[in-house]
């Protein structure tokens, strides 16, 4: 496993540099709470047909900065985002809430568990 | 295509798969998971246990008139819920003395219909341990 | 000015068996638009797993996420735990693992299998496989005590060792399921009302099977070769004769012929488990607690299945992410339903294999 830093605003240009759809299989969007105020947000991907090989490219963040969406690069990245929005309360471009949690649930249940 | 036509029409003449339940009984392996027994002059009280038990289904609470076992030193008495366990083996898997204080037998838990309230004396014990 | 109605598949639907709700937009009998909701069941299990429950007991709660793969689920789950304590497990172990793991896949594909050709409308089929399915089913209660919660594997090892007198019930189950099987094949294949309602329908290409990530039997279908097992070493898969299965043509029969296939392998897995078992323990102590993060998947019926373990050193993990086939094969079901005609919308929706509890957990 290859963790590889970025920042919000460089990471959907080191996506797209990295992101080869023939090569690279894009596995699910992740958020880790960090402390109250920060989170980590990672984005999964494993090599087609080699042994255990994959990559993550995370960024640490604060929850209510705005992170940028990267279904244009990844269409099926749409599901996963909405998840991230769901579970700790943050924006994605382009993402709306509402996947999992309704008015009534539990909100944010992720943002600071675990910890 | 013709096996097909023939197969379907020969299961109009076959037994039923299904079991025609209660009337007749299903057939139990002795190795089946079912409720878990429990020995009280066996027991060390070591409550690894009660550690081990991922549901939490198994509790030794103190009482006023503990079972007599020289082990006890807390005074404590066991108690489980087969309504929350998993039927694991977790807690057989733990204990020092399998098989003698603690086995896993094959029988089926009682229905728990929500009228009977199954769990209200449960909810007191996980109170007290509290 | 163009008319398009909208009609709701779900979340109760005649021939669903899960709550998922797609929202057709249709033109005529055509549909162009698909929108979906998911999130009927969702119960909050990754919260559970870092709240409520110390890192041992967890792979028995991850287990409850679905009825189906609950054992893919708690395998990836103590694998995971395993490679952060650098555990080595006996290779007995490993074996039990892949024959409980295999026959699981054989009945889960096996009902997937009798969905679809229910949803065509071939309900003779659907009672048939179901019924051969119940002999995998009783072996698996023999060998594990539980019918669809087996709690089979802990950290360590398996929790059950198999009796010589259970190898010879399951060989014997195996082989009238072998044969069995055989004659689906040819009727999936050959049956002629069948194949209208399979072939050419519902179709996803291998370029779009790459551009949506699609995974397990549906991208297999397409000729997309992923499949986890080939990608591990933590399970011994090509000591016990595994084969990728693919095909080409990427529609419903495609997918039906992969399954079909996944499972004469299966069988033939298992067969070799049985036959070359080695001796030895089936448990290790496990010392000490999960510190650091690793990323463990395996291949789970439906596909590719991860999960994200994060641990601090302490009873409580700090995190546990799971990602579910079913879940991230959501855009790609969109993107087959679209163009494709409103009444072949059930059998389509039947040859994923969806699996709601998976994906909501």
């Amino acid at each position: 496993m290859k963790k590889v830093e970025s920042t919000l605003e460089n990471i959907r240009d080191d996506i797209k540099k990295f992101y080869d759809y023939k090569v690279w299989h894009f596995i699910t969007m992740n958020g880790v709470a960090l402390d109250g105020e920060r989170f980590e947000v990672q984005w999964i991907f494993s090599r087609y047909e080699a042994m255990d090989e994959s990559v993550i490219y995370y960024t640490v963040t604060e929850y209510d900065k705005i992170i940028p969406s990267i279904e244009d690069i990844i269409p099926s990245s749409i599901i996963s985002q909405r998840e991230v929005v769901d579970m700790f309360g943050v924006k994605i471009d382009g993402s709306e809430a509402g996947l999992y949690l309704d008015a009534d649930s539990l909100q944010m249940p992720l943002r600071g568990c675990g910890l | 295509m013709k096996e097909s036509f023939s197969k379907a029409f020969q299961n109009l003449f076959k037994k039923p798969q299904t079991i025609d339940y209660p009337v007749t009984e299903i057939k139990k392996d002795k190795d089946y998971r079912g409720l878990i027994e429990y020995c009280e002059e066996e027991c060390i009280y070591c409550l690894k246990c009660e550690k081990a038990c991922p549901p939490g289904a198994i509790l030794f609470v103190g009482v006023e008139n503990p079972p007599k076992n020289e082990k006890n030193k807390k005074g404590l008495k066991y108690h489980y819920n087969p309504y929350l366990c998993i039927y694991c083996q977790e807690c057989v898997r733990a204990c020092p003395k399998p098989n003698e204080a603690l086995w896993q037998s094959n029988k089926k838990p009682t229905i728990g219909v929500a009228s009977d309230r199954v769990n209200d004396e449960w909810f007191e014990l996980e109170a007290i341990k509290k | 000015m163009k008319k398009t109605i909208h009609i709701p598949l779900g979340s109760q639907h005649i021939s669903l068996l899960e709550p998922v709700k797609f929202k057709f937009e249709c033109e005529n009998e055509k549909i162009i638009g698909v929108d979906s909701d998911v999130g009927f069941v969702h119960r909050g299990v990754e919260r559970a797993c870092t709240t409520k429950f110390k890192f041992d007991g967890v792979g028995y709660v991850v287990a409850r996420v679905c009825g189906l793969c609950a054992i893919t689920h708690s395998m990836t789950y103590t694998a995971s735990i395993e490679k952060m304590l650098q555990t080595q497990i006996p290779l007995k172990a490993k074996y039990l693992r892949m024959l409980l793991l295999e026959l699981d896949r054989i009945h889960s594909h096996m009902l997937c299998l009798s969905h679809v050709s229910e949803n065509a409308g071939f309900e003779a089929i659907f009672m048939r496989i179901m019924g051969d399915r119940e002999l995998i089913m009783e072996i698996q209660e023999l060998i594990t005590g539980n019918r669809v919660q087996f709690d089979f594997i802990s950290i360590g090892g398996v929790n059950r060792d198999i009796s010589s007198e259970h190898i010879k019930k399951v060989k014997e189950a195996l082989k009238v399921v072998r044969s069995k099987v055989d004659g689906y094949i040819d009727e999936f294949t050959n049956n002629w009302s069948l194949s209208l309602k399979y072939k050419n329908i519902g179709v996803l290409s291998l370029d779009d099977a790459y551009r949506f990530n699609a995974i397990g039997p549906l991208a297999r279908a397409s000729g997309l070769k992923i499949d986890v097992r080939n990608e591990i070493d933590y399970l011994p898969y090509s000591e016990i004769g595994f084969e990728m299965q693919t095909s080409t043509g990427g529609d419903i029969h495609a997918r039906n012929v992969v399954r079909l296939n996944e499972i004469v392998n299966s069988i033939q897995m298992c067969e070799n488990i049985l036959d070359a078992l080695p001796e030895g323990e089936i448990q290790t102590k496990v010392k000490g607690k999960p510190d650091g993060e690793v990323l463990v998947r395996y291949e789970a019926p439906r596909g590719e299945l991860a999960y994200y373990v994060k641990g601090g050193g302490k009873p409580m993990l700090d995190r546990v992410r799971i990602k579910t086939p079913t879940f991230a094969s959501i855009p790609s079901f969109s993107h087959i339903f679209m163009g494709s005609q409103y009444a072949d919308a059930p059998a389509i929706l039947a040859s994923f294999d969806p699996c709601l509890s998976c994906t909501a957990k």
